[in-house]
């Protein structure tokens, strides 16, 4: 909310400087975001007299004015259409810098010579008035700086209301904050007028059909009202805080509004049929046009202002272009009431309209200050309308509000907050808020809380006003005593540490990515129909199309990072992201949500450097990733499958990850169809993804723990075959681990060969096998049977040839 | 090339001489092994090499000359000595074999070593920076007995609003600009929810952590549609509200430095009451006033407050009982004020040039 100052210290006296105002009210729970001054250049704007006024020779709509500035008199051409011989107007010399920035220079405009700018109140930074120049009081010493006429020079506090405090929405409310922390007392505005007009019983009447809905209704009439310009008084405060000035009768009741926080509204009397208010529901497909000149397609949830004919209101949020005051409008209803905040609220959001009144009327008003502020608006409107108020005033309230009697217990209030207050101590506190409190005992409070304090309801609503007038400064800085949560660890924290050191330690940078992506993600990664990549939770009110839907995949997010990186210029890239994916299910509101860690790479291996020979990435390299990155985990018996299930990766050299036969990964080369959709400009890009749920179940949870060695030597033999190029390694590894048994120590292929010498689809595999066994020194004929079994069962199984050489 | 030994061997050998011909064989053998120790290393050629053997092994080098003046010593002590003398031989004999090895290239007359060239550098990887600060907030509430949890982003309206006291149709939920999924489901504003999933597993005490992604609808400099908050809890028998103010004191002394400031000013939060925003002295200008801080010499970094008993309403906790608080904080604004970053997009763009600056 923004305010005035020097609007704030009509019912305050404040004695600090703004910059300390604003500290404090920011210490009591009212963030002062901005302090803006005003008016501080009025000083070198003066007040000059126009002497003469002619027609501009090359100009229909400027004029020559002769103007006197009290030294002088000098020609300045205005555009104007308010010039008038004898009027005091501002002037700006030439070499003044004017609020807005801009810098008065003396020149010729259209031909003719101009020492100056006549100013309109907009120029001057004063309000948005620019209908003409700003005319001042006759009486004004010409020549005199304008600060002599008006002593504007104020600042604009921005304050950050929380939505537990719609009583500070308000001059008033602002004040009555400021009196707790200072303690000077409030000066409440004078409420005088003549009840001059008729007797407002026999010219309206009001009935509230939804008492839910409107518990209070009150209602005051003028008549005979002249609809002009506001004074500048008032058109300068409403600017202030933001509101646009229109006509003296609607600016009365947003300056009631500004000032005491209750919404108004001004009906034209001659529109209301029947001369009566009822205050409803809207029917379903009801139409009615607000003031902002837009259709509304209304709904029962839509509390209504009607007459006996027609809505003329939307309750609490807008009145209706019907029933609008107009430049001939004479006689004036005025509506100041209380409407249910859940009803306004639920209103205000199907119409998706937001005003200062639906704001306040949404956060609670004081039901208790609907009359004060009805009175305050007739006694403006007697004063700058010319009209006559009428006798009395309608006020339809059939339940009065009860305030609640609130205990407060001082020892809980001193457990709660860690302090050791006195029951003298926290009175003072919750009175300088004007509640009402009653000692019952010693440990004991009885409070009643004013009744624009809406959201005071319980004891702990107390405890806080007495933490915040203490001020939270003062409260002890102590430490808890942790008592050790009774709750079981998360194993993915675990997982997730220990990856991320892997995954760096291999050379992978880690990223971030949005969870939700495009919904074509999933034809960009190739997924068919039926497909679970096509299960998107959708966002109802996403930002843009390209973040509409959750991933259910983790890549689209690696590969849209290597593209862009790529396009920057880097050579190679190894990425890594851990997070959730999410899989819709039609049977639970909320969707499966797995963590899924992935990997990439892409381009050169490693950077150019004097030691090296540059290569590129391949599928090894992202399979190596992967097995270092389980065995670092503790999985040991992880094994690689071509299961042929995975979407976006190139089916020929890609494969499943399994532990104890469950798939819990896949790795491989993204086929080049992906790469093409997502417009990558590399030759290929290599990926795993690992299942983190999975990994992280506690029937795959490794175990670490520390197994016997031999001490024996071993025996190295090496081995080479000729097999068909279909032939898996792991085949041949199957055979030696079997028929070798426990005397295996280790199997390693250090060498693939395919070649013309070879023949045609053959390769050779060569084989180290080291022999160790526990229980003694391996007997050299021993060996050579065993590797004689192991060779020739190799032969029978693979159809394989053993290698000459 | 000159070697060293050459140029100044004339010298030494006089010295030599004259321990030699000194009493305490002992002392002078182990004396002549020292020299050669010294010698040694500044070696540069095989043929330097050479001439260092003939002046220690040669048939008149210092230790066989050494070895020759045994019979001028009583009987008793040659055997001592003369084993001394022998493993001295071996000694400088197998300083020369290193030595040989050393130079085996031949050429090579001293060794250079380009030690200004980048080292054979094994691949290292970044961290980001989210998870960079994220680790180390949550270390310090891990240090102090706090239990990390996570939970799902996509949440319930229920744990994210309900629960947490923002009744339906109540203007608080406008402080979030909430992602709907259906109804009663939203993308969760905070990770707050993990307050009430936790509390109704488990009776107090409590002591949770749980950081994670979070959504608002929102884009600008300074927002981003996700991002990221550590929540704590803390919910035993007699905490406090000066126990929340010690917590965070100790936690931002940890994480900005023990002269930072910090300050603790009333505010409102559904789930808290009395609720606070808690401000620290702006670490760019130490409190004077500039940009970042709106010359206030404040920035705000965490919300926070003590659980509002509507809360264990939900749970099933009993406010007579237990107290307890709780707070927030966003990880990209942490991370933006350590590091000095402007553009919190720069956090989802993943650009290695960014990225790599990070360690
Ligand atoms: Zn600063």
């Amino acid at each position: 909310m923004r305010v005035s100052l020097n609007w704030l210290k009509e019912y305050i006296d404040i004695d600090y400087s703004p910059e300390v105002l604003a500290h404090m009210l920011t210490m009591s729970g009212l963030e002062v975001e901005g302090i803006e001054p005003v008016g501080q250049s009025l000083d070198n704007i003066i007040v000059a007299r126009i002497v003469s006024v002619a027609k501009h020779p090359n100009a229909d709509r400027l004029t020559n004015c002769l103007v006197d500035t009290g030294k002088e008199q000098v020609p300045v051409v205005c555009g104007a259409p308010n010039v008038m011989e004898g009027a005091k107007v501002a002037m700006a010399l030439p070499g003044i810098t004017l609020p807005g920035g801009i810098v008065v220079k003396k020149g010729k405009i259209r031909g003719e010579p101009s020492m100056g700018i006549l100013l309109a109140e907009d120029e001057i930074g004063l309000t948005d008035d620019h209908s003409g120049i700003m005319i001042l009081p006759d009486d004004s010493e010409t020549g005199a700086s304008l600060t002599s006429i008006f002593p504007v020079k104020d600042y604009i506090l921005d304050i950050s209301l929380t939505p537990n405090r719609p009583d500070c929405a308000s001059v008033i409310g602002l004040a009555r904050e400021i009196a707790a922390l200072n303690g000077n007392a409030i000066r409440m505005p004078d409420i005088q007028y003549q009840e001059a007009g008729a007797p407002i019983d026999e010219l309206a009447g009001v009935t509230i059909e939804d008492t839910s809905g409107c518990p209070r209704y009150a209602a005051g009439m003028i008549q005979g009202v002249e609809i002009r310009t506001s004074p500048f008084w008032m058109r300068y405060r409403l600017h202030s805080s933001g509101i646009r000035a229109i006509s003296n009768v609607v600016d009365i009741s947003n300056y009631v509004l500004m000032e005491m926080g209750q919404p108004l509204h001004t009906f034209d009397y001659r529109m209301l049929s029947g001369h009566r208010i009822v205050v409803a529901r809207a029917k379903d497909g009801d139409r009615f046009a607000t003031l902002d000149g837009q259709e509304r397609i209304l709904n029962s949830r839509h509390l209504m202002i009607r007459d006996v004919e027609k809505p003329v209101a939307l309750a609490g949020i807008m009145g209706g272009i019907n029933s609008e005051i107009k430049a001939d409008t004479r006689d004036v209803l005025v509506e100041s009431a209380f409407f249910d905040p859940i009803t306004i609220r639920k209103g205000a959001k199907t119409l998706g309209l937001a005003t200062e009144a639906s704001w306040r009327f949404e956060r609670g008003i004081d039901i208790e200050g609907v009359i004060n502020a009805l009175e305050r608006s007739l006694s403006l409107l007697a004063e700058l309308t010319g009209g006559k108020v009428c006798r009395g005033i309608i006020d339809i309230y059939p339940s009065p509000h009860k305030t609640p009697l609130i205990e407060l217990r001082v020892k809980k209030t001193n457990e709660y907050l860690g302090t050791s207050l006195t029951r003298e101590q926290i009175s003072p506190y919750l009175r300088s808020l004007q509640m009402e409190v009653q000692d019952i005992d010693y440990e004991l409070l009885r409070v009643k809380p004013p009744s624009f304090r809406v959201d005071i309801e319980r004891e702990i609503d107390l405890i806080e006003e007495v933490a915040r007038m203490h001020g939270y400064d003062k409260i002890p800085v102590t430490f808890p005593m942790m008592s050790s949560d009774a709750g079981a660890d998360d194993p993915t924290i675990k997982l997730h540490d220990q990856s991320c050191a892997v995954m760096t330690g291999m050379g992978f940078s880690e990223i971030i990515t949005y969870s939700f992506v495009s919904p074509d993600s999933a034809d960009k990664l190739g997924a068919g129909e039926d497909s679970l990549l096509r299960s998107f939770v959708q966002l109802q009110n996403p930002l843009t199309v390209d973040q509409s839907v959750m991933r259910t995949s983790i890549l689209p997010g690696l590969l849209d990072t290597i593209k862009e990186n790529i396009d920057n210029g880097e050579q190679g890239l190894r990425l890594f992201e851990w997070g959730n994916i999410f899989v819709r299910r039609d049977n639970a509101p909320l969707p499966v949500e797995k963590i899924v860690l992935a990997g990439i790479m892409t381009g050169q291996y490693e950077q150019k450097a004097w030691y090296n020979t540059v290569r590129e990435t391949d599928f090894f390299d992202i399979k190596g990733a992967a097995e270092v990155l389980l065995k670092s985990l503790g999985y040991k018996e992880t094994v690689f499958k071509r299961d042929g299930i995975t979407t976006g990766y190139d089916q020929d050299a890609s494969c499943g990850i399994y532990i104890s036969d469950r798939c819990i990964g896949h790795l491989g080369r993204v086929a080049s169809a992906v790469m093409e959709r997502f417009d990558i400009k590399a030759k290929a890009a290599f990926i795993f993804e690992v299942d983190i749920d999975a990994l992280a179940e506690k029937e795959l949870e490794p175990i670490m723990k520390y197994a016997p060695f031999s001490r024996f030597p071993a025996v190295k033999r090496d081995l080479t075959v000729i097999v068909a190029e279909e032939t898996e390694s792991s085949l041949i590894r199957d055979v030696i681990s079997r028929e070798g048994g426990n005397l295996i120590e280790s199997v390693a292929v250090f060498d693939v060969f395919k070649g013309e010498k070879i023949g045609a689809n053959r390769k050779t595999v060569s084989l180290r096998i080291m022999y160790r066994s526990m229980e003694g020194t391996l007997d050299g004929n021993r060996i050579n049977k065993l590797h004689e079994r192991i060779t020739k069962s190799i032969m029978n199984e693979t159809g394989g040839t053993l290698s000459e050489g | 090339m000159a070697p060293f030994v050459q140029s100044n061997g004339a010298s030494i050998l006089e010295d030599l001489f004259i321990i030699l011909h000194s009493q305490n064989m002992k002392e002078q053998l182990i004396k002549i092994q020292k020299q050669a120790e010294r010698e040694i290393d500044s070696i540069s050629s095989l043929e330097g090499l050479e001439t260092f053997r003939i002046q220690y092994l040669g048939k008149k080098g210092h230790v066989t000359s050494a070895l020759k003046k045994l019979g001028e010593l009583p009987p008793e002590e040659r055997p001592e000595i003369g084993e001394m003398a022998n493993s001295v031989k071996a000694e400088i004999s197998l300083m020369l074999e290193r030595a040989k090895n050393r130079l085996k290239s031949g050429e090579i007359k001293k060794e250079y070593i380009d030690i200004t060239l980048q080292g054979r550098a094994p691949a290292r990887g970044r961290l980001h920076p989210i998870d960079i600060v994220n680790r180390e907030i949550c270390d310090i509430f891990v240090k102090m007995g706090y239990r990390i949890v996570q939970g799902p982003n996509v949440e319930l309206d229920y744990y994210n609003f309900e629960a947490l006291n923002f009744p339906k149709d109540h203007p608080a939920r406008d402080m979030q600009d909430t992602f709907y999924v259906s109804e009663g489901v939203v993308l969760r504003t905070h990770t707050s929810p993990m307050q009430v999933r936790v509390m109704e597993k488990q009776q107090p005490p409590v002591g949770i952590i749980a950081p994670g992604k979070v959504y608002r609808s929102d884009s600008d400099v300074s927002h981003t549609p996700m991002f990221h908050q550590v929540e704590g809890l803390l919910v035993d028998k007699g905490i406090t509200f000066g126990d929340l103010k010690g917590t965070l004191t100790g936690f931002v002394h940890q994480m900005f430095g023990k002269d930072v400031a910090l300050r603790f000013r009333p505010s409102f939060f559904p789930f808290t009451e009395p609720s606070a925003e808690v401000d620290i002295q702006c670490v760019i200008c130490h409190g004077k006033g500039c940009r970042t801080c709106g010359n206030s010499g404040w920035i705000e970094i965490l919300g926070a407050g003590m659980v509002d008993p509507a809360v264990y309403g939900f749970v099933n906790y009993d406010p007579e009982i237990y107290s307890g608080f709780a707070f927030g904080m966003g990880i990209e604004r942490v991370a933006m004020l350590k590091y000095g970053i402007d553009d919190i997009q720069l956090f989802f763009r993943n650009d290695m040039r960014f990225l790599r600056q990070f360690y």
